[in-house]
């Protein structure tokens, strides 16, 4: 009995042992036979190293062919992830390539932490590496296991910092933007254009990267490739800058700018005026600063501060732009190199005051008011709405009394304005009976402050004078091909209402569009606000006839492989044309009869030329006759106007310097010239000598200087770009005396 | 008696009929030996083919190999004396090598208290000594000897009771060491034994229950290493990302890719990807030798493999039948159980059916003390066959 349970037990035991060993055999089967495939292609995959092509992005050139962006060959080093899984091999690894690449292992690791690089590829841990040190490294692949020297491509600027604005930079994709590229194909640690043109056309300038996949056996070396897409190289885009024009743009500015600021001569700087003093009824200075330059009579001068402006040159008949300079400006081959934080907030400090902005385009982001500049387009409006007619007369008797209740004036509410103070007689200049045309050679404020008032209360809406401006483009984008521009503003009772309830407008405001906003705006003055582009493109609109056209950058794009010409050029004759764009765009044609084209073009000649008016005995010049005494007609003739935007605080040191000028009857340079100084003076001490500089040399009178190539970045520099500035400036030289604050 | 086979009479020429046929010395189980001689050749093999390129610091290729035939020697040299034993003679010594191993197992306990690490063996020089290896020995004849005691036909409650706490002191040890492989191995030892000997169904039940209660406890307690507790989140988790995963998950999968890319028949002798290249299945000799098998010769060299275990294995039942005392019967039952079950865990943690634990595969593996524990236990089974007729 005894036995034969234990035998039955025995049994039980016996049992088991089959179950066991079956299930076992049953696995087996299964994994040896039906899985086997998928498995086996589970351990090719992780045999499998991907390798990243990335693409050569395209060139930029300027009109004649100069290379203005190029790509330069490198290396980047990766280690491939399955190497340095293990947190000791990787330490052993970092350390170990952190003396030959002189990159530190904190880097390393942080990259490896970081999420920006695709945990499905190697991960790169130095860029732009010398080749021999690549070399150094793969032929030791013992030491440095699935360490590789990926190709890879880097900026160059032959030409910086020339027209640094324009072409932008590069850089890393930043958070906010990660989503919006991966759509697009990215990866994380991509660099894309983030200013400029390289922003702007990033989409025809990245090009499709490639990818080659490569078999490799257990210790990490290739045993053969085993697909390849080759990357498609970027398209080219040839601007319509020239490089030349926009080489003597750039050191013009920089050149008025800083004789404006440095300046001792007391009749070029910004007169501290008097006040009278209720208490004792004397005249006293207005404002107190410490440094004063004082004259003979004690009257107290400021230099101006002149940080910064920009300029535009434009052709009107197509809407290209030949030159736009912004000041201050930059080197854009910083962001070439790997620079540290603390090297970055050297060369460009987050500084709270806009006047040390560098990575701004002025010409396209500057927020501006735009002082008389603006006069030519509100004479449209009056005109075109029948306000006024090109001989309707006023009497311009140095101010304007606002044609409202009286009973509002001692509340707050501003009744009279007065015309510029006329340094002849030290009041008030008083121009007599004007029309339109001798309103804008003269500039009188009081005849456009009238407009401003009859406008008002021609619209119940308020808004007449505002919506006839838009019909130049102003208060909307130009659409221009460059990122970040500023769409300008219209003043409007919803703009006030916004304005208020930001902060920028005072509570007690009334939100509605009242007299007072219209008048301000007949000027130019008050809550307008527009970029020295738009007053480009106004004034272009004028000059050829009405035709509201589309500014842009971009010339042409190429096919990629524009293949060089000369040194520095490429040649474009040898190239395949994929879009042109030199067609004109006209975006609005604005209702433009001679009858109303004549006297606002006959002005702004006489603006340039002359004559003023005469009343009351006195001869009163036109704005820019004395600027322009010496300027050559007969080989370009030219009309303009010029504008002195009112500075923060009525303080006059603060006023900027605006001039806008386009040629006339010359259909081979049909260009319109835009200049803005900020805080620089009356239109005519900056802008104005500026644009006749622009003007002399676009008549073939300044002899411009060929552009070379640069000479290499030097990383230890302290300034964001060396200075450039005119080797002859006597153009700029000239007679500024009795100039009025228009 | 004892050494009877030294006393053998010269051959006389006609096969030795002098000898009567229960001589143990004519009582070999032939069968057993040569499945368990091929098992050793297929081992020493297998450890040639997995180390030959991959180890870091290896002079030469047959290191590991080499290394491995020192051990069957000295295994067989081993085996030898204990099949000249008669095993009842060993009822007696039971006590004092129990007592002799709970003594080491303490003893590495305190050394891993004091080197602050896990500790399964004592370094001594070449050779490394693990208790646990000796504890299956040891504890299987304790074990066999207390419960032969009892010639009835069920397990007492006391028995019962007595077999656990003689079983259970050295299987906690080596939990603590921490070892779950071996440990493991010991409770199937003691479950096998007590079904064998007849313990009641719920009793059964009951350390069952116990056991997993206690390995539960253990785990949640913190008690046991979180080295082991990782190695059971790995197996539980294999697309975990957790650093202290990885290397678990990373050995398992690919363990299991080299086995199932061999396919049928496998990628060949010394030219499969995986084992015989730099490959990524670290200390693939000692823990993975079947994966070496499968990749290098396939579903069919598998079959082989086991099909040559299950041989052996159904001959230690046989001999369990034929033993002339209960304690035979105990002590083949044993050595079933414990060959079973560990042949089952490393076959299973090789194809991704149980967690990592580290146990080798008797015979095939890589390990000194793993081959010569073996070698002496198949040397029991051996004279409990030698000596059935006596």
């Amino acid at each position: 009995m005894a036995v034969d349970k234990r035998a039955a037990r025995l049994g039980a035991l016996a049992l088991v042992s089959v179950i066991l060993l079956g299930a076992i055999g049953a696995r087996l089967w299964f994994l040896q036979t039906v899985q086997r495939d998928a498995l086996q292609n589970q351990v090719l995959t992780s045999q499998r190293r991907t390798q990243m092509l990335p693409a050569e992005r395209g060139r930029i050139f300027d009109a004649q062919g100069r290379i203005l962006a190029d790509n330069r060959r490198t290396i980047t080093v990766t280690v491939d992830r399955a190497v340095i899984r293990r947190s000791s091999n990787r330490t052993t690894l970092f350390t170990r390539l952190s003396g030959i690449l002189g990159v530190p292992v904190e880097e390393m690791e942080r990259r490896w932490e970081s999420g920006r690089y695709s945990q499905y590829l190697p991960l790169p841990i130095a860029e732009d590496v010398a080749e021999d040190t690549v070399l150094r490294i793969e032929s030791r692949s013992e030491d440095y296991p699935g360490v590789h020297g990926d190709e890879d491509w880097a900026r160059v600027y032959p030409y910086a910092p020339l027209a640094s604005h324009v072409i932008g930079y590069m850089g890393l994709i930043l958070k906010e933007q990660e989503a919006q590229y991966k759509a697009l194909g990215y990866q994380n640690d991509d660099t894309v254009g983030q200013f400029g043109i390289e922003k702007s056309m990033e989409s025809v300038l990245h090009g499709t990267p490639g990818q080659v996949v490569y078999e490799v056996d257990t210790a990490n070396r290739v045993v053969r490739e085993v697909s390849r897409i080759d990357p498609v190289p970027g398209k080219d885009v040839q601007l319509t800058i020239d490089l030349k024009m926009q080489q003597y743009t750039e050191r013009l500015l920089e050149t008025q700018l800083e004789a404006k600021r440095q300046t001792t001569d007391i009749k070029a700087m910004a007169k501290n005026p008097r006040v009278k003093d209720p208490a004792d009824g004397q005249f006293k200075p207005k404002f107190t600063n410490e440094h004063w330059y004082v004259d003979d009579v004690g009257d107290q001068y400021l230099p101006y501060p002149a940080p910064a402006g920009s300029m535009v040159i434009q052709n009107y008949r197509t809407g290209q732009i030949v030159a736009m300079a912004s000041y201050p400006t930059f080197d854009n081959r910083w962001f070439t190199i790997n620079l540290t934080g603390a090297k970055f907030k050297q060369l460009f400090p987050n500084d709270k005051n806009p006047d040390k902005s560098i990575l701004v385009n002025r010409a396209i982001q500057g927020q501006y008011n735009m002082g008389s500049t603006f006069k030519p387009f509100v004479a449209y409006a009056a005109m075109l709405n029948g306000v006024i007619t090109k001989d309707t007369v006023y009497t311009d008797v140095g101010s304007y009394v606002l044609n409202i209740d009286k009973s509002l004036c001692n509340e707050g509410v501003r009744c009279e304005y007065f015309n510029a103070i006329s340094s002849g007689t030290g009041k008030p200049a008083e121009y007599g009976p004007v029309r339109v045309e001798d309103a804008l050679a003269v500039s009188s404020d009081a005849f456009f402050y009238r407009i401003g008032e009859l406008m008002h209360e021609a619209d119940p809406s308020r808004n007449l004078l505002g919506n006839t401006v838009r019909l130049f483009g102003f208060g909307a984008d130009t659409g221009i091909d460059l990122p970040y521009e500023f769409n300008g503003r219209i003043p409007t009772s919803e703009v006030k209402k916004e304005l208020i309830a930001s902060g920028a407008l005072k509570k007690t405001e009334s939100p509605n569009l009242l007299l007072g906003d219209n008048v301000q705006l007949a000027i130019g003055q008050g809550l307008l606000a527009a970029t020295p582009m738009q007053l480009a493109n106004a004034y272009s609109t004028l000059a050829n006839g009405g035709f509201l056209l589309r500014p842009h950058i971009v010339k042409a794009i190429w096919q990629p492989g524009v293949p060089d010409g000369f040194p520095g050029y490429g040649d474009f004759s040898k190239a395949t044309l994929v879009t042109s764009f030199d067609a004109p765009e006209v975006k609005q044609q604005l209702e433009l009869p001679s009858s109303i084209a004549n006297p606002i073009v006959r002005g702004l000649t006489r603006v340039i030329r002359g004559p003023g008016t005469v009343y009351k005995g006195y001869n009163h010049d036109t704005t820019g006759f004395t600027v322009f005494a010496n300027y050559p007609y007969d080989s370009l003739n030219i009309a303009g106007k010029t504008g002195t935007a009112q500075g923060a605080m009525s303080k006059p040191w603060f006023d900027s310097s605006v001039f806008a000028g386009f040629s006339l009857n010359a259909p081979d340079k049909p260009y319109t010239v835009v200049s803005y100084l900020e805080k620089a003076g009356y239109g005519a001490k900056a802008s104005a000598p500026a644009v006749k500089c622009v003007f002399e040399a676009l008549a073939g009178q300044n002899v411009l200087d060929e552009v070379q190539m640069s000479d290499p970045l030097d990383p230890t520099s302290l300034v964001p770009a060396p200075s450039n500035t005119l080797a002859d400036s006597t153009c700029l030289n000239g007679k500024y005396d009795n100039l009025i604050r228009d | 008696m004892a050494f009877s086979v030294l006393n053998r009479k010269p051959d006389s020429g006609l096969g030795n009929v002098r000898s009567s046929p229960g001589d143990p010395s004519r009582n070999v189980d032939w069968i057993l030996l040569l499945g368990q001689s091929i098992l050793v050749v297929i081992g020493c093999l297998t450890v040639y083919s997995a180390s030959r390129t991959k180890g870091v610091d290896q002079p030469y290729e047959f290191l590991f190999a080499q290394r491995q035939v020192v051990f069957v020697i000295i295994g067989a040299v081993a085996m030898a004396f204990v099949m000249s034993l008669d095993y009842g003679w060993l009822r007696e010594r039971a006590k004092f090598f129990y007592g002799l191993t709970i003594v080491s197992l303490v003893l590495v306990f305190l050394l891993a208290k004091v080197s602050n690490g896990a500790q399964l063996s004592f370094d001594l020089g070449p050779i490394n000594l693990q208790p646990a290896e000796f504890a299956k020995v040891t504890v299987l004849l304790a074990l066999a000897a207390f419960l032969s005691e009892d010639s009835s036909d069920s397990v007492s409650y006391e028995r019962f009771i007595g077999a656990l706490w003689l079983g259970g002191i050295p299987t906690v040890l080596i939990i603590l060491q921490p070892d779950l492989g071996s440990a493991s191995v010991l409770v199937a030892l003691i479950m096998g034994l007590l079904l064998v000997a007849g313990a009641k169904a719920k009793y059964i039940a009951m350390i069952t229950l116990l056991a997993l209660t206690t390995v539960g406890a253990a785990v949640l307690s913190g008690l046991v290493n979180s080295y082991q507790t990782t190695r059971i989140r790995a197996w539980l988790n294999p697309n975990s990302t957790d650093e202290n995963l990885r290397s678990f998950i990373f050995q398992g999968k690919n363990a299991l890719r080299a086995t199932a890319t061999g396919g049928l028949t496998g990628k060949g002798w010394l030219t499969a990807p995986i084992t015989n290249t730099k490959g990524d299945i670290p200390v693939q000799w000692a823990d993975f030798p079947f994966s070496a098998i499968g990749e290098q010769f396939g579903l069919l060299g598998c079959a082989v493999l086991i099909g040559l275990f299950g041989i052996v294995l159904f001959r230690i039942w046989r001999i369990a039948h034929l033993s002339r005392d209960l304690l035979g019967t105990y002590i083949c039952a044993g050595v079933f159980t414990m060959l079973l079950w560990q042949v089952f865990q490393n076959v299973a943690m090789t194809l991704g059916l149980m967690p990592i634990t580290g146990l080798p595969m008797p015979f095939i593996s890589y390990g000194g003390s793993g081959i010569v524990t073996y070698f002496v236990l198949f040397g029991l089974v051996q004279s409990v066959h030698m000596r059935r007729m006596r």
